[in-house]
């Protein structure tokens, strides 16, 4: 049973970091944030406590989980978590610290395996975490050690939505469907263009990166300010053009609960022909798309003014873009990237190419090489992304800057002559906005972070029931 | 030379062939070190293939390298707009160049099917120190390299390089291993 969590607020007896959380409020309302939320141990404890055990994390895509036995090890937060498909087809995200002394029953990231069998003293836990031996049992415990009391510990709930696997470790969270909303909403319009939506097109790369998690998701939320200026280099070797104009034909689409997208009005800066993020424009996919299951505004934003990068709160991202390359025709390419919390400042890029169910192999490679070309370890555009990261906790930690309280400038729209009012025509679901000027996105991802860390997220709905740690 | 099915049994190469490849190495580099990239261009064949395929914590070990997965899977093309980028100067994660230094060690030699092209194994360890970060990273690997032995020398045919790291600790793949 978990407590409903009261708004948490300075009082006298407030510690220093529900003050802080208190001055991020008040500077938000002036569209200021505090530096040192990026860069602080107490921040970042709390973000474990407060966030990463009590929300939904996405923990895997079904693509990976093919068959019975298949197991991926993940991260909820700092906690190293199985995904397991076990021999009833459901899947489970159990704790992957031994229930005797906690020693991690799993050491390798990705395999098949019916049981899993603790190196320390060799207690056997069943694929789906149930206990199932413990050696030389009548001589050490004269009887069965109860299952039901010493079995891998399960995460509260598990949900798929579009085979992404979502687990939170709290069971006072909404429905994942409810939780999702509009981003929901987005995911469909994104993989189920076709029959069979998309798959992982290999494992995930991983990778050191000096910068908090937030600023990789504020980035992602939808930054696209910054494209003319960090990646001009790829216009200067003709990967891309027009990069100057793409907060003008940018397009935000901002949902409940802190998700958040931004997409281009492609159609409108390239030609009708551009359609589907550029599918249109290259043979072998629009052939093999039916939007007959979207609603009407998904199917013009997925044609004219779809999402080209976009965050789930708290930490799964998503870019989808078209490329040329430098040996053969263009792509689009679509990455899903989970930013796991390491530490203050610093996290651990996850990154997964995806490919459509309908491409073959060849065309399958081609757009996980080209999708690796362009946003991973190695990416064109990524590798400049996540260097200039560094600096935003860099200057959190700063003595000086902590004595000057520094705050980060969000104030982009206040005085700009651009129309940012949300747009009054718009059908679906949270907020749009026909520009990318204005830095909204990246507040509606902070807000949500700010209501979490103060505990005002809405709790679940009375009534509704979750399942237990695994999903049929 | 004879051919072997194995490159791992080694029937290594004569005396001067090894030499040759040896020097190869060493001299790509300290082209590379030396932020001579337009250079080394130059001993790449055209018919290039620059591959580091995903590895990861499995068992059994053999399992752990997935050469259907990859973080970079270039050709001549992709090496050559890599370079580009960088002379643009504003491909920031490396403006100022990383310091580095590569050390190719434990270089193995040996024939394959075709006269002119052998198999060479090497390790390396680059240390690189990026802009103005005070730390620095070391990037180890091994590395299965095909060469052709030209007229005009040693060219790089085929290069895969194996990370030791499952995740990596240095910000990027922004050098050339
Ligand atoms: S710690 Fe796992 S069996 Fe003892
Ligand atoms: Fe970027």
């Amino acid at each position: 049973m978990t407590i409903p969590s009261e708004p948490r607020s300075a009082s006298a007896f407030s510690t220093p970091l529900d003050v802080l959380l208190d001055r991020v409020e008040k500077d938000m309302q002036d569209d200021l944030v505090p530096a040192e939320i990026f860069h602080s141990e107490e921040v970042f404890r709390a973000e474990m406590e407060r966030i990463f055990t009590n929300t939904w994390v996405f923990v895997a895509h079904e693509s990976e989980l093919p068959k019975a036995g298949d197991f991926v090890q993940r991260k909820i937060g700092l906690d190293p978590v199985i995904v397991s498909r076990d021999g009833k087809g459901g899947i489970n995200v159990l704790s992957n610290y031994c229930r005797h002394r906690g020693t991690q029953v799993c050491q390798t990231d990705a395999g098949n395996s019916r049981f899993f069998t603790c190196p320390y003293h060799g207690w056997t836990y069943a694929n789906d975490g149930t206990l199932v031996g413990t050696p030389l049992m009548h001589r050490a415990y004269g009887e069965r050690v109860d299952p039901d009391l010493w079995s891998l510990k399960r995460a509260a709930t598990v949900e798929s939505r579009n085979g992404f696997v979502f687990a939170s470790l709290s069971e006072d969270v909404p429905p994942l469907e409810e939780w999702l909303g509009g981003a929901g909403w987005m995911l469909d319009l994104i993989t189920n263009l076709a029959p069979g939506g998309m798959r992982v097109a290999g494992p995930p790369e991983r990778y050191t990166v000096n910068g908090d998690w937030k600023t990789a998701g504020e980035n992602f939320a939808g930054d696209v300010y910054h494209l003319p200026t960090l990646h001009k280099s790829i216009e200067d070797v003709e990967l891309i053009e027009g990069l100057q104009g793409t907060c003008e034909i940018g397009r935000t689409y901002e949902f409940e609960n802190g998700h958040t997208f931004i997409g281009h009005a492609w159609t409108e800066a390239i030609g009708p022909f551009f359609t589907h993020w550029g599918y249109g424009a290259i043979p072998g996919y629009v052939e093999n798309f039916d939007l007959s299951g979207l609603d009407e505004t998904q199917r013009f934003v997925a044609e004219h003014e779809p999402p080209t990068v976009g965050t789930i709160f708290p930490n799964l991202s998503f870019i989808r873009i078209f490329s040329p390359l430098p040996d053969g025709p263009p792509g689009v390419f679509t990455s899903f990237r989970q930013w796991q919390p390491v530490a203050p400042g610093k996290l651990e890029l996850w990154n997964w190419q995806f490919v459509w169910d309908f491409q073959d192999e060849e065309s399958a490679q081609r757009d996980y090489v080209g999708g690796q070309y362009c946003f991973g370890s190695a990416g064109v555009y990524e590798q400049d992304d996540t260097v200039a990261w560094e600096g935003v906790q860099r200057a959190a930690a700063s003595p000086w800057m902590r004595k000057e309280g520094m705050k980060f400038n969000y104030q982009q729209g206040q005085n700009s002559p651009v129309d940012q009012a949300p747009d009054p025509d718009w059908q679906g679901p949270g907020v749009h906005r026909k520009t990318g000027y204005g830095e909204h996105v990246q507040f509606n991802f902070l807000r949500q972070w700010l209501r979490t860390m103060k505990g005002q997220t809405t709790p679940r709905t009375a009534g509704t029931s979750t399942t237990d740690g695994g999903m049929a | 030379m004879t051919a072997t099915a194995d490159p791992g049994t080694t029937s290594a190469v004569d005396a001067s062939t090894y030499t040759v490849v040896v020097q190869f190495l060493a001299h790509e580099a300290r082209l590379l070190d030396e932020g001579r990239e337009g250079e080394w261009l130059e001993l790449l064949e055209d018919d290039l293939l620059y591959t580091v395929p995903s590895r990861q914590s499995t068992e059994p070990r053999s399992d752990e390298v997935n050469r259907a997965a990859w973080r970079i899977r270039d050709t001549k093309a992709h090496v050559r707009t890599r370079i580009a980028r960088q002379n643009t100067g504003r491909a920031y994660s490396e403006v100022p160049p990383s310091r580095t230094l590569r050390l190719v060690g434990s270089v193995e030699v040996v024939p394959t099917s075709e006269t002119d092209v052998v198999a060479a194994h090497s390790s390396l360890l680059l240390y690189r120190q990026r802009g103005i970060d005070v730390h620095f990273d070391l990037i180890p690997c091994r590395r299965n390299d095909r060469i052709r032995l030209t007229a005009a020398g040693p060219r790089l045919l085929a290069r895969e390089v194996i990370l030791t790291e499952t995740s990596l600790k240095t910000a990027n793949l922004g050098v050339f291993l």
